[in-house]
């Protein structure tokens, strides 16, 4: 009766989670990669630190009380503050980590075009500036014309 | 125009070279470092790990201080734990405070931490570390500063308390901080 208890007793303690949680809404995995360790400044899947491993624990619990991704990282923020996320958020000021690199690769886009479109101009406006006929002046050009002539 | 273009473009170069070394020397002059001996403590306000409201550093100027960062996750901050509150309870009869400040640790922890410990003095929470690290240059922890009444820092023990290279260390810098 005893035995039947205990195996109960442990059923429970062991099924407890899955009940809770039957289908987790965001994985360690993911969050391994989205949430700084603090002490070392990488992120958790990259630490093998203490700090690191303390929210790691954090982290597994919430994943398996069903918590969301954003739920676990307002969490983390709240205790740690915003360093604590490898991204920066996609509000306020932080919004200009984000555009800063689009804003220098468009204006360095322009810039190459702009290059290539003067290197281009130039280019044609030289052509057009060497001479049309042949180079020779005009004695040697007659005295050329007269010896091609007793070819003929 | 086209002088005119390449003089904007060059004015506009020279602009971003000067801002990048404007961020480099920024940078450099907020470095985070410890205060030295003898230096002012650097002030802080920080919310309470054991309760409502915040504690501030300047409020418990005119009597010594000793501030011990920690960390629920720090191993050595375990065994130092039992000496820093057997000193406490002996040391705040003569008006010395103790302050103990969380680094980079999750309040939940940070709270079983002190409750399995039995501490007793006033606990502050840091989880960004902006006075920790900022303020203080600490990156490991366990470290504790000795202050004076007049905020001045006495004694810096980067390591735990029970090292005997800093027992010796702390107890005479108490001693002359609590005189």
């Amino acid at each position: 009766m005893l035995r039947v208890a205990a195996v109960v007793a442990a059923a429970l303690v062991f099924a407890a989670p899955a009940a809770a949680c039957a289908h987790p809404r965001t994985s360690l995995t993911y969050l391994e990669g989205q949430v700084m360790c603090p002490t070392c400044h990488t992120t958790l899947d990259q630490s093998d630190s203490q700090a690191a491993h303390q929210i790691e624990v954090f982290i597994s619990k919430r994943v398996a009380a069903c918590w969301t991704a954003p739920q676990i990282e307002s969490a983390l923020v709240a205790n740690y503050g915003q360093g604590i996320l490898a991204a920066p958020s996609h509000k306020g000021f932080d919004l200009l980590a984000w555009w800063l690199p689009i804003v220098g690769v468009l204006a360095g886009a322009l810039v190459l075009a702009l290059g290539v479109w003067r290197w281009s101009r130039r280019a044609g406006s030289e052509e057009s500036d060497e001479p049309v006929g042949s180079g020779l002046d005009e004695e040697t050009e007659r005295r050329l014309d007269d010896v091609l002539a007793r070819f003929e | 125009m086209t002088r005119r273009l390449k003089k904007g473009a060059q004015i506009l170069a020279l602009a971003c070279v000067a801002g990048l070394l404007a961020l480099l020397v920024w940078q450099l002059r907020h470095q985070p470092h410890a205060p030295g001996v003898g230096a002012v403590a650097p002030g802080f306000t920080l919310h309470r790990l054991d309760g409502p409201g915040k504690v501030s550093l300047a409020s418990y100027r005119g009597r010594p201080v000793v501030l011990n960062f920690w960390a629920s996750w720090c191993q050595p901050c375990k065994s130092e734990a039992a000496v820093l509150e057997r000193d406490w309870t002996s040391y705040r009869n003569r008006g010395v405070v103790f302050l103990g400040v969380d680094f980079h640790d999750l309040n939940s922890d940070a709270r079983r931490f002190v409750s399995a410990h039995e501490l007793t003095f006033p606990m502050l929470e840091d989880g960004s570390g902006n006075v920790t690290q900022g303020s203080y240059g600490v990156s490991q922890v366990p470290e504790t500063y000795v202050l004076n009444r007049q905020g001045r820092v006495v004694a810096h023990l980067a390591g735990p308390i029970t090292d005997p290279a800093f027992a010796l260390k702390f107890r005479s810098a108490l001693a002359k901080a609590a005189a």
